[in-house]
């Protein structure tokens, strides 16, 4: 019996060992590159100078081709972008389905379909701001031969409007008054209203999703949302055209022979789907997967130590973590904004807020929690050409602050909290902060509790998961219904900036249970400030707006910017990527990837 | 027998209906499938209504629930929310895996817990015996995600880091065609619910097997100057292995469900990580349809194995 279980055992780890041995050498898609792509490019541009599609059908993958895998760890929705907000769908969106424009790294908007991005000084944008007039590149083809032209665009407005689709959003369409196409390069967008933030529309950004789709598929479809093009489109006019979808596998992404900027440098793109960021991980170590794109701040350290094999990249991006006082106010200020609670009374007085703000030690919450890897924001819109550069993040100063406190009157009482007239009513500085359940806020949030401990501040976090701290008003969130003192957590704007939040009559109550302004601050000023912003459309006058309203919030502390949430990513050292700014993704310029062995 | 089977067909329709209501109530309580959408400024109140509506969640519960048990009579499952295809075609997409991977595992771990309960009874109190009940104890008592884990880090990551051959971190993008390959990304997840499953089972085996060892009719057969070999195999084995099988057939509808857990580390895609991941998001009809058919599963398997009984046990009558 014995020598037959050793003789069972030892076939077993043979024969697991020879299926090992099987596929362990290295894939036949990583050997060395064929120098194929000049000549490819050459023929690109010679056909393109006959105005001739490059082909009509995705090129197919050569023996030794060069591919790199990703890793997701959330399958896509959709991929057509009016459809979905999933980032993951989004990341897919940018290989296969480009807009009139998207952001750089450098967070300069460049076109893309379109031949330049319209300005009152090309004639793009008429002189009350209501008709933006963009120019398409000659020469445009979908995957599939057939050209792109106005039409497309024309089409991709009326089927975002049609209340027959179920799109997640219209914002934005739907103050288009109608789109006129003269010539099959020219498409004239008519606003029924002033929408500064146009370049948000058909285009492609962080945190935006748009793009041009195609008439000849989609015309006459009803019910879009419901059509298999939605969920994959197989014509593209992005670098890649996805050709094969596994449900919960992978899914495999060929260039498009007619992308306007040529064929991609690489020749295939595969996307698996993963559990978690840790099974990606894992496939990093072991070169299974060549990038993951969705690691977060608390995994920057176990990344560092797993190099060189993984190489990390961190890029401080335009979303930010920010924590802000419950400033409810039952009366309202003017008439306006009347919240449906009364907030914290002692953040009332801006003093407060700005100990507040004094006494957490923000910078060495990146140093320590962060590595170092990100920076302390000083506006509402980060890293991006909307930033008020001339703002300078407080410093910590415990002392400043106490002194503050002093001065508002709120001394410390006998078991070290202070205690202070407010409105009449001896108040402890004692207070709680609702956050979520991540990890990096858990640390984030006992390192400023202990902060604040030194300078007599009580502030006691309470970590409730997403589904109910984001919870709508109707289900008793408590953000919207303003159920907190303090709260916390990431925001960031979308190409555009996005100013809603600080309105009066965005609070939201009863009769307003989808208000976006959760921070139930009624300040008229800085209300009207914003409304003048998007009421602007000389982008260097919104500019300005925008600068003072960055300012005024500073100047009055309603919020405390916590740091500029970073964008995390794994790769393989083979796989060549970039470059990435705050507001591009990695996916941004995917023609231009490449590997290396 | 046709009344009986008549009547075991009625009752088990009418349990189906108790499961799909308590199922649908819980699925429709677990979360709101826009709740996704609520941090999102620029999806508007009326996009929201616009999406509520085409969704079909504003109509009363029984009526949700009811246009939903209609459609599934007929077979139709629903469009998936988020994954817009019909559910059915999801499920049809990832059960053959899900197969695949639990008959596989359900195999390796009959078989090994079989050899081990075997060699546990046979060699009582031996060093064997205690090795193995050690290893029943330690296999039982981790969390399948940990050694799950564990046989990656050790397998893959480890292996390759030591220029070792080393097994893939999960199934995908792997040649279908090409069965070494699928084999190797068996490997692993088929090892990690062996090790687990195996562990309970071959306990099962050495207690049944002990206990049949002590019964008359294998001393009957010892003092026939049968060998131990004849003994163990021909008499007591079959009859120890009966309880074995009632458990294993139990656990046939299950299989179908896939293994969460598993499927999720080694990234397997099978019906495991579907009920998973759709169910995060909310997405009733899917985690509905999963819980139909396993249901539906369950039901038919205890009639089937009532049936079969019959057969086997001429004790039992059906009349």
């Amino acid at each position: 019996m014995k020598r037959n279980l050793f003789a069972l055992l030892s076939l077993l780890v043979l024969a697991s060992m020879v299926l090992a041995a099987c596929g362990g050498a290295p894939e036949a898609t990583e050997a060395p590159a064929t120098e194929a792509a000049p000549a490819t490019e050459a023929a690109a541009t010679e056909e393109a100078a006959a105005c001739e599609p490059g082909g009509t059908e995705p090129i197919a993958f050569p023996d030794g081709g060069k591919s790199v895998t990703a890793a997701f760890d959330q399958e896509p929705d959709a991929i057509v972008p009016y459809f979905t907000q999933m980032s993951f769908a989004v990341w897919v969106t940018q290989l296969t389905l480009v807009g009139l424009g998207e952001w750089d790294d450098k967070g300069t908007f460049v076109p893309e379909l379109a031949a330049e991005v319209p300005t009152a000084e090309n004639g793009g944008v008429s002189a009350d701001g209501l008709t933006i007039t963009w120019k398409l590149k000659d020469c445009l083809f979908w995957s599939d031969g057939e050209p792109i032209t106005s039409e497309d665009v024309k089409f991709t407005w009326e089927l975002v409007v049609d209340p027959a689709n179920a799109v997640t959003t219209r914002t934005g369409y739907d103050v288009i008054e109608s789109i006129e196409t003269p010539d099959d390069t020219t498409v004239v967008i008519k606003f029924a209203e002033l929408y500064p933030p146009w370049p948000t529309l058909f285009t492609q950004g962080p945190n935006n999703a748009g793009s041009i789709l195609p008439k000849h598929i989609l015309e006459g479809i009803t019910a879009a949302e419901t059509d298999p093009f939605i969920r994959m489109p197989t014509v593209a006019s992005g670098p890649f055209v996805i050709t094969e979808w596994i449900p919960g596998d992978y899914m495999t992404l060929l260039p498009n022979p007619n992308f306007y900027k040529g064929r991609a440098n690489l020749d295939r793109v595969q996307i698996r789907f993963v559990a978690d960021s840790e099974a990606a991980k894992a496939a990093l170590q072991t070169g299974d997967v060549d990038w993951y794109p969705n690691f977060s701040e608390g995994d920057i350290e176990a990344l560092e130590a797993l190099a060189p094999a993984v190489v990390l990249t961190v890029v401080p991006g335009v979303d930010f973590e920010h924590y802000f006082f419950n400033m409810g106010r039952v009366d309202g200020v003017d008439g306006r904004g009347a919240a449906e609670n009364e907030g914290f009374c002692p953040f009332k007085d801006v003093r407060v807020r700005k100990a507040i703000t004094l006494g957490i030690n923000r910078q060495a919450i990146v140093d320590t929690l962060l590595f170092g890897k990100t920076t302390v924001p000083v506006s509402q819109w980060p890293n991006s050409a909307w930033t008020n550069t001339d703002l300078v993040a407080d410093a910590y100063d415990p002392d400043a602050a106490a002194a503050l406190l002093d001065e508002a009157g709120y001394t410390v009482g006998p078991d070290g909290i202070r205690v202070g007239d407010c409105n009449g009513t001896q108040t402890k500085l004692s207070f709680n902060f609702e956050t979520t359940t991540a990890p990096i806020r858990i640390a984030i949030a006992t390192v400023a509790q202990a902060d604040l401990a030194k300078i007599g501040v009580e502030f006691t976090p309470i970590h409730t998961p997403a589904g109910t701290f984001f919870g709508q008003y109707v289900d008793g969130g408590p953000l919207t219904t303003g159920n907190y003192d303090m709260g916390g957590y990431t925001t960031g704007f979308y190409p555009d900036p996005y100013t809603d939040n600080y309105k009066c009559e965005n609070i939201p109550t009863a009769a307003n249970p989808t208000g976006t302004n959760w921070y139930h601050l009624c300040d008229p000023a800085l209300s009207d400030l914003m409304d003048t912003a998007l009421d602007t459309v000389d982008p260097a006058a919104r500019k300005a707006i925008l600068d003072e309203a960055q300012a005024y919030i500073a100047e009055n502390y309603y919020v405390l910017m916590m740091y500029a949430r970073g964008n995390v990513y794994g790769s393989t050292p083979r796989f060549q990527f970039g470059p990435v700014g705050p507001e591009s993704d990695l996916n941004w310029n995917a023609e231009d990837w490449d590997v290396t062995e | 027998m046709w009344t009986y089977l008549l009547r075991r067909l009625f009752q088990a329709l009418f349990t189906l209906l108790i499961i799909t209501v308590l199922c649908f109530l819980l699925t429709r309580f677990s979360g709101d499938p826009l709740a996704q959408y609520a941090a999102n400024p620029r999806m508007s109140a009326e996009d929201r209504a616009a999406l509520v509506e085409r969704l079909g969640l504003n109509d009363p519960l029984y009526v949700q629930y009811l246009k939903w048990l209609g459609l599934a009579i007929q077979g139709d499952l629903g469009n998936s929310f988020f994954a817009r295809q019909p559910v059915s075609e999801m499920i049809a997409q990832r059960l053959p895996n899900t197969l695949i991977l639990m008959m596989t595992a359900e195999i390796v771990t009959v078989s090994f817990a079989l050899f081990l309960g075997i060699i546990s009874a046979v060699k009582q109190y031996s060093f064997w015996d205690n090795a193995i009940t050690t290893f029943s104890f330690v296999g039982f008592s981790i969390p399948i995600f940990f050694s799950a884990l564990g046989l990656m880090l050790i397998f893959a990551v480890q292996f390759k880091e030591w220029g070792l051959p080393y097994l893939p971190t999960g199934a995908s993008v792997w040649d279908k065609s090409d069965p070494v390959e699928y084999i190797r990304n068996m490997i692993l997840p088929v090892t990690a619910l062996a090790f687990v499953n195996s562990a309970g089972y071959s306990r099962f085996v050495r207690t049944s097997i002990l206990e049949v060892l002590g019964l008359d009719y294998i001393r009957t057969a010892r003092a026939k100057g049968l060998t131990g070999r004849a003994v163990l195999f021909k008499h007591a084995l079959r009859n120890a292995a009966l309880p074995l099988v009632t458990i294993v057939g139990l656990d046939i509808p299950f299989l179908l469900g896939g293994a969460i857990v598993t499927e999720s580390v080694f990234s397997w895609p099978g019906m495991g990580r579907l009920f998973w991941e759709y169910s995060q998001r909310s997405d009733y009809p899917v985690v509905l349809g999963i819980l139909l058919i396993i249901s539906l599963a369950v039901v038919i398997l205890t009639i089937v194995t009532d049936i079969v009984y019959t057969f086997v046990d001429p004790r039992i009558r059906l009349s």
